[in-house]
């Protein structure tokens, strides 16, 4: 017993003595593995694809290095790993997503200083998790709030029936359309909840049929989101299909039985200017794929850090991120893909939002810039 | 590096008190309790309500807890009482599972999903835990205050009585044992001690949600019970540190995605459990004493 | 039409549960061995029909007869390598169960590592359901399932009562000894008890694949299942097992009524729960002292 314990402690101080000085270490707690892996890989190859053009047009002094942890897209496991990053790895920036993991993980690194950065979560509660904890991508209330008017007044499709999971971002969503939907002349028929884990619909879809509504909003992600809006249109529900910026993940916006759908994310222009097109470029030639929102808030958000990183090695200051929270609140602006990105002071951004409508493959946008005051 | 080790040794101890609370029911009264994991959800949940809501300290939190706890645990007592075998195996499934959906949709007291986020730090006569050093002492003594309370009962006549029951609960029952108290005290006994390893963790992770309380949680306690030894005082103990060191002796190997690692955990304490029970039922600290089947 | 519905669904929910809990019933009752890793088995069988029918794009058949082909290989195999020895020394019930839920992790976590731990579905046109009346949508999967389940039992009840094979099943579990001495092997019917009932999860697991999709964890949460409505049923009966599996799919449907889905999981929990305090023989058990 004795032995086995010196042995694993032993290699454990081996394996770290590789000693990673020479490169400038940034970390990522993203779901890798289980369900919501595709996320983990979409984010975490925009991540990898900043770090490269940040290397080759070298911008900090060092190499960028970026330390992957695997939060699964669940809570605990978000904070096992967060845990990590922050304790042995000690980066002073962190990327994070899914609401309930981000919820979970801030606090360690409120406590620790680290900046923990989110590219993908939307609820509302993210606006609230400290100085620490910022977010480059538009939180869902001004979501709702941008396609509430556009469905229910432009439209016309007032009685809405709602599929959330159960999950802190599917319950953010239904409190924002329960207040948003009213105060446009529109009614909630049913709003129905559904567990993380659940796959079938059937039942779902006939509480559906039995509210008779005009419209359906989907408040899932990952694989489900596709399940329930294929299991709706399998069992009877032929209505017109709404959801938000998660339906942006092919599974969902490719599905056949999605067609028509409409669903909100940020406006992002990507012939717009020369870094917008680079990034465009080289997503297309590395993954055969159009970039989405998403790719463009992961990039930013390790391009901003490579900002402020430079500031601070301009000024002759250590990259912690203390420094990085106060450098932040000096240049409040930055330029990065899709345009100028403006902080506000509680670490949220306000942009333009789009409506897109799924065509089986990248999607058009059907109204565009949408302007939501925070 | 440090940080590590000590994180390490901190859920090692934890998870140390569960695996010897687990033995106390199955190895020494046979009763087959799939629900551990369930009392060490109530007691992290009611530790974190009072510490946030309350304001409580380490010891109200953790008083708190093993008091609800022990009530609680009346809802696996009674089936202990009526069946044996596999109908407690199932009855005490059933309390998982159902343990599990309160957990997730009772969001006023649990959080659900999300979870109960920023819990205060553990406070005791004023002194805060705030290091990680300075819980693995925390820790380390509750272990041992747990280890002195199991050793205690198991060595008295409560002892001697539950083992009579395990054994051959009719002849027990002849013996003047009164079957039906033992039980009861044996399971309250355990449920609340797991309640402290529940309450150490809540105000170590600042943080408790379902995910840490479901079966997989009380299937990983089992084997921890098993592997390390039944019915003795040292081999739960063994068995924890055996099943946790492993992924961290697995992440050194090369060519092993760190993804997999989780997994490969679990496979390789679900075929020692089955090889185990082929060869040495009595789990690896028998090995080490020579002692080959020792039940 | 909401209650009708709901209980169309639970219909076909019941039969996928009442196959497999049969087939576990068959195990446990003709043994005596609580083989915990029929969800294993039920995992198995589910990925190896999904991935051959969905991805190799093989034809149905085949894909079912490969999905038989390695369950019953595993029950044969779980019986002579893990059981008998386990028996020879000791046999205790702890120590079965011990071994038999260290298969089923081992076998859980396999599959995840192999074919991904996401959720898989497989996608036919029996899923998409047809209007028969206003609000009333049935998929014709529901009527294959209900179809298969009612083949299954005929065959299965005409196996045990005219076959000697099956006769000496039923025999099995009464008195092993008394079976030897009719001139039938124990060990080779034991065999026969866990290639059959192993095969019996074959159907359930290929239309669960079909209508709720699977991932690793489905063989544990189907096992939990199995194991409720066997003792619902009452232990050593296969139609109480049957029953069982049929009670609590209605039980799970019809919860949605009124509830979210979140409790209907949890109603089978409380039916399982209070059956074992009041009634641990179940509706059709034989009734035991409680030892």
């Amino acid at each position: 017993m004795q032995i086995w314990k010196l042995a694993i402690a032993a290699a454990c101080v081996l394996g770290t003595a590789t000693a990673q000085a020479q490169d400038i270490r940034i970390g990522a707690n993203l779901p890798m593995s289980g369900p919501n892996s595709e996320y983990g890989e979409l984010f975490s190859n925009a991540a990898k694809l900043a770090i490269e053009h940040i290397n080759a047009d070298k911008l900090l002094s060092k190499k960028l290095e970026l330390v992957i942890e695997d939060s699964q897209a669940q809570p605990q496991q978000g904070v096992v790993a967060m845990n990590k990053l922050v304790n042995v790895e000690k980066v002073p920036f962190v990327l994070s997503a899914f609401t309930a993991v981000s919820k979970a993980v801030a606090p360690v690194g409120d406590k620790a200083h680290v900046v923990t950065v989110n590219g993908g979560a939307i609820g509302p509660d993210l606006a609230e998790l400290g100085d620490y904890f910022w977010n480059v991508i538009p939180l869902v209330n001004l979501e709702v709030q941008a396609m509430a008017p556009y469905l229910v007044k432009e439209r016309g499709w007032k009685k809405i029936a709602l599929v959330y999971v159960d999950d802190p971002a599917g319950e953010a969503i239904r409190k924002e359309l329960d207040t948003h939907v009213p105060k446009n002349g529109g009614t909630m028929v049913a709003a129905i909840q559904v567990p993380r884990a659940s796959q079938q619909f059937s039942g779902v879809a006939a509480k559906v049929r039995e509210a008779s509504p005009d419209l359906v909003y989907i408040a899932s992600f990952g694989a489900q989101q596709a399940q329930i809006a294929k299991q709706l249109r399998d069992n009877g529900v032929t209505q017109q299909l709404a959801s938000y910026s998660a339906y942006s993940a092919p599974t969902a916006a490719q599905l056949p039985e999605s067609k028509g759908a409409l669903y909100t994310t940020q406006v992002i222009d990507w012939s717009g200017d020369a870094l917008s097109q680079r990034v465009a470029k080289d997503w297309k030639a590395k993954t055969g794929k159009e970039p989405s929102a998403y790719i463009a808030n992961y990039y930013n958000a390790v391009l901003i850090f490579a900002k402020l990183a430079q500031a601070l090695e301009k000024s002759g200051q250590p990259i912690t991120g203390e420094n990085l929270l106060k450098q932040r609140k000096t240049m409040a602006s930055f330029d990065v893909v899709g345009g100028k990105l403006t902080f506000l002071p509680n670490g949220t951004v306000s942009v333009p939002l789009q409506v897109n409508e799924t065509d089986g493959g990248a999607g058009k946008a059907v109204k565009a810039n949408i302007v939501v005051a925070p | 590096m440090l940080a590590y080790l000590t994180n390490l040794a901190v859920l090692i101890s934890i998870n140390a008190i569960l695996a010897v609370t687990l033995n106390f029911v199955l190895g020494y009264a046979g009763i087959f309790s799939m629900a551990h994991a369930v009392f060490f959800g109530v007691g992290a949940y009611t530790a974190a309500v009072v510490a946030i809501k309350l304001g409580g300290g380490l010891l109200l939190a953790t008083g708190a807890g093993m008091a609800v706890a022990a009530l609680i645990s009346l809802a696996l007592a009674l089936p202990a009482l009526r069946v044996r075998g596999e109908y407690f195996v199932a009855a005490s499934l059933g309390l998982q599972m159902l343990a599990i959906t309160v957990f997730s949709e009772w969001k006023a007291f649990t959080g659900g999903i999300g979870g109960i986020t920023n819990i205060p730090p553990a406070r005791l006569f004023g002194f805060e835990f705030a290091t990680p050093a300075q819980y693995l002492v925390l820790t380390l003594l509750c272990l041992a205050a747990v280890l002195a309370i199991v050793r205690l009962l198991v060595r008295g006549s409560f002892g001697r009585s539950l083992k009579a029951i395990r054994d051959n609960e009719t002849a027990a029952a002849t013996y003047g044992k009164n079957v039906a108290v033992v039980k009861t005290i044996a399971v309250a006994v355990s449920s609340s001690l797991a309640a402290v390893a529940g309450s150490l963790y809540a105000f170590y992770m600042s943080f408790v949600n379902v995910e840490s309380f479901v079966l997989d949680t009380s299937v990983l306690l089992i084997a921890m019970v098993v592997i390390g030894g039944v019915a003795t005082l040292t081999g739960p103990i063994v068995g924890t540190m055996l099943i946790l060191l492993l992924p961290a002796a697995l992440s050194y190997l090369p060519g092993l995605p760190s993804t997999e690692i989780g997994s490969i955990q679990q496979i390789v304490y679900g075929a020692a459990m089955v090889l185990l029970m082929i060869f040495r039922p009595g789990g690896v600290w028998s090995l080490r004493r020579g002692q080959g089947q020792t039940r | 039409m909401l209650l009708l519905q709901l209980l169309i669904n639970g219909l076909q929910l019941g039969a996928i549960y009442a196959l497999t809990a049969v087939g576990f019933a068959l195990i446990f009752g003709s043994t005596r061995i609580f083989h915990v890793a029929h969800g294993a088995a039920f995992t198995i069988a589910a990925y190896l029909f999904w991935w051959s029918f969905s991805k190799l794009q093989w034809h149905w058949l085949p894909a079912l007869l490969l999905a038989s082909a390695a369950v019953i290989a595993f029950g044969v195999a779980m019986e002579r390598w893990i059981y008998r020895p386990i028996q020879r020394h000791e046999g205790a019930f702890f120590t079965v169960f011990i071994a038999a839920f260290g298969m089923q992790i081992v076998v859980q976590n396999a599959v995840g590592t192999v074919f991904g731990r996401g959720f898989e579905t497989v996608s036919v046109a029996l899923s998409r359901a047809v209007p028969i009346a206003t609000g009333l949508y049935v998929a014709p999967v529901a009527l294959v399932a209900i179809g298969a389940a009612l083949v299954c039992f005929v065959a299965l009840a005409w196996f045990l009562t005219r076959t000697q094979v099956g006769t000496g099943l039923r025999a099995l579990s009464d008195n092993p000894d008394l079976v030897r001495v009719f001139g039938l092997d124990p060990t080779r019917l034991s065999q026969v008890a866990f290639a059959l009932g192993s095969a019996l999860v074959v159907p359930g697991a290929a239309l669960t694949a079909v209508t709720q999709g699977i991932n690793p964890n489905i063989g544990a949460h189907i096992m939990l299942i199995s194991l409720a409505a066997t003792i619902v049923g009452g232990i050593g009966s296969l139609t109480g097992a049957a029953c069982g599996g049929l009670l609590l799919g209605l039980a799970e449907s019809l919860a949605l009524w009124k509830l979210d889905a979140q409790w209907s999981e949890g109603v089978t929990f409380v039916i399982l729960f209070v059956f074992i305090i009041f009634r641990p023989a179940g509706f059709l058990g034989r009734p035991l002292g409680t030892k």
